[in-house]
């Protein structure tokens, strides 16, 4: 899977890279709009990952260019910028998504990873982890084979602990994942715990292993 | 009171001393000519009777003759060459009051006996001239009256017409549209002055205006980069095995408190686009919806505390507000009654088209009123998830679009009134 990280910031664009390879997607980089335009004409990408902001021109612009192009790669737009008339530009312009900085690396990866799995497949493939087995189109999870009735939160929360195995995810990471910006609103991160608690209590229950391991009250790593 | 109002009535004060002492001039004067005239038919008189007098005396009669009017009879007195003037007042019988004479007096010779000749004549009383004068001084201030505020009527109508244009602009005046302000050049100088400053002057507040828009709006959004280089750096750092617990710890509090920062940064610049109006009223979301959205995303919440939620809405409710503001204010109260509601507490939510009262219970004291919309004021200890910008956001909110913001505090219940 190739995904392009359109970034000009150098600091950001090596931290984005570095968790998107090390959860296995082949990642090339451009630092401003010349590059980026040079990039998605060139090759193909899977999943592009661009700033609004970039010296020379607009993210926006690359994402026209990429409408031209009829190309297929999954468009994420990260931008400094939480103004809604942008939010809704980019997806109008049709980009699939629309990531507000600053953002959990975890976060960005599970989109790309939904974007992916979306895209290539139509939606028609199954996520696997040892003997986990989701079916996103139908929503079902199967452990050795036996299906698994989860709610939405456990659902989303073991789709995004599978995107970002093997990786510390933060609690508030978590949160912001599972109800969106407005969880500060109201508190604390202790009902994720409960959360976590069912998930894994069901995936024993079915015969599965214990992956959510707790990593001393930081977040919990999945695998 | 209107300018016009105010220099009509000074006019008229300034009047009233000027018509009051024409009025005494006036009189004055009458009465001197009047004086006058009276003396001089007295004098012509009394020279007709010496005339007559002299040549009545055929019989030599002693003459005693006493009217009010004319009077002689005979006296001792020497005789005298000028006859003497003065003012008298006279007794009258009918109306049993004392009227003004003038009187004529004179010792005169005639047939050799001496004669003491007492002319006198009637003035115009003089309580009757004063009230003819102030009368005439009525009616002409009445009239002169009555001319100032016609005037005056058709001076605002014509002359002051461009000031209250000018006037009606700045009263709607609204800082996002300053530069679509056009104060059109007026004939009358003094306008053509102020509406030349006035001019000048939303120019120069539209430039300062966005300027300052630009710099926060800049500066917030500069700051969100680095911000997440930042974040991005420590989440990569939280990766590393051999990290022991007190520096994962560490990262994770400092991985915190970035996105706290972050959170902080994201309100001020709502605040600031809230306070510039940069949330135009283009439709009327349905409050109803966004209320049952936020309850929906705050489930868990209200399950994990056992809240008792009472629900007293209405079918629809649309509030002109901007739909990211609807969801801002329905999340900051709803929220709020979450954070600091105490397990198995309640949550009596309240919606009308015309208010949203939302009301909880709470172990916090009540919130004084001079510190409960400032901002960063935050009204409890323990909860380190709170900026302090929640209810000054609502309030902002509520002053920018013209809808109250109520508080109130009763039996341990905390209320929020949103009222249109």
């Amino acid at each position: 899977m190739k995904v392009l990280i359109i970034e000009d910031e150098p600091a950001l664009r090596a931290s984005i890279q570095e968790y998107l390879e090390h959860q296995g997607y082949i990642c090339e980089l451009a630092a401003d709009f010349p590059q980026a335009i040079d990039k998605v004409n060139e090759f193909d990408y899977d999943c592009i990952v661009a700033d609004i902001g970039l010296p020379k021109g607009s993210g926006l612009e690359v994402v026209k260019e990429l409408k031209l192009l009829e190309s297929k790669a999954g468009i994420i737009i990260i931008s400094a910028k939480d103004s809604l008339e942008d939010k809704l530009n980019g997806l109008e312009l049709g980009a699939d998504d629309y990531l507000t900085k600053p953002f959990h690396l975890s976060e960005l990866n599970a989109r790309v990873n939904a974007i992916l799995r979306r895209k290539n497949f139509d939606g028609n493939t199954t996520v696997n982890f040892q003997e986990i087995t989701i079916k996103p189109a139908s929503k079902t999870v199967l452990v050795h084979h036996k299906s698994l009735t989860l709610t939405g939160k456990e659902y989303q929360l073991l789709l995004y602990f599978i995107a970002n195995q093997h990786r510390v995810v933060t609690k508030s990471a978590l949160a912001g994942h599972l109800w969106g910006d407005e969880y500060d609103q109201a508190g604390s991160y202790d009902f994720i715990y409960t959360h976590i608690k069912n998930l894994r209590k069901k995936m024993l229950e079915a015969g599965g292993e214990d992956y959510i391991k707790t990593v001393y009250g930081t977040g919990y790593r999945f695998g | 009171m209107k300018l016009l109002t105010k220099t009509t009535l000074y006019f008229l004060l300034i009047m009233l001393p000027v018509f009051t002492a024409g009025a005494f001039y006036l009189y004055t004067e009458f009465n001197q000519e009047i004086k006058y005239e009276t003396d001089e038919e007295l004098v012509n008189d009394k020279l007709q009777w010496m005339r007559y007098l002299d040549t009545a005396s055929v019989n030599n009669p002693v003459f005693s003759i006493k009217t009010p009017e004319f009077n002689l009879h005979p006296t001792n007195d020497a005789a005298q060459q000028t006859h003497h003037l003065k003012g008298v007042n006279i007794y009258q019988e009918p109306e049993n009051t004392y009227a003004p004479f003038r009187q004529l007096s004179q010792v005169i010779r005639l047939h050799n006996k001496n004669y003491e000749l007492v002319l006198r004549k009637s003035l115009i009383e003089k309580d009757d001239l004063v009230k003819n004068i102030i009368h005439v001084m009525l009616a002409a201030f009445g009239g002169l009256l009555l001319f100032v505020l016609l005037s005056n009527w058709l001076i605002s109508k014509s002359v002051w017409k461009p000031f209250y244009r000018s006037l009606d602009k700045i009263q709607k005046l609204q800082l996002n549209k300053l530069d679509a302000t056009v104060f059109e050049p007026a004939a009358t100088h003094e306008f053509k002055r102020l509406n030349t400053a006035l001019s000048a002057m939303t120019s120069r507040i539209h430039n300062d205006y966005t300027s300052i828009k630009e710099l926060t709006e800049d500066a917030a959004h500069e700051m969100q980069t680095p911000l997440a280089i930042a974040q991005s750096k420590l989440e990569l750092l939280l990766q590393d095995d051999t990290l022991s617990e007190t520096q994962l710890n560490s990262i994770l509090t400092s991985y915190d408190e970035l996105q706290r920062l972050s959170r902080l940064n994201h309100n001020l610049l709502l605040l600031a686009k809230i306070e510039n109006q940069q949330y135009p009223l283009t439709e009327q979301p349905d409050l109803c919806t966004v209320v049952e959205k936020y309850l929906l995303l705050f489930e868990e919440l209200i399950k994990e505390k056992e809240l008792h939620i009472h629900k007293e809405i209405t079918a629809t409710a649309p509030w002109p507000l901007h739909p990211a503001l609807t969801d801002i204010l329905v999340s900051n109260l709803l929220g709020n009654a979450i954070k600091y509601n105490y397990p198995q507490g309640s949550i009596t939510i309240q919606l009308t088209p015309e208010a949203f009262t939302i009301t909880n219970t709470s172990h916090l004291p009540e919130i004084p009123a001079n510190v409960l919309f400032q901002r960063f004021k935050k009204h409890n200890n323990g909860y380190t998830n709170s900026n302090g910008l929640g209810l000054a956001i609502v309030k902002k909110m509520a002053d920018s679009y013209h809808f109250h913001l109520t508080y109130y505090y009763a039996n341990d219940q905390h209320t929020f009134r949103v009222s249109r």
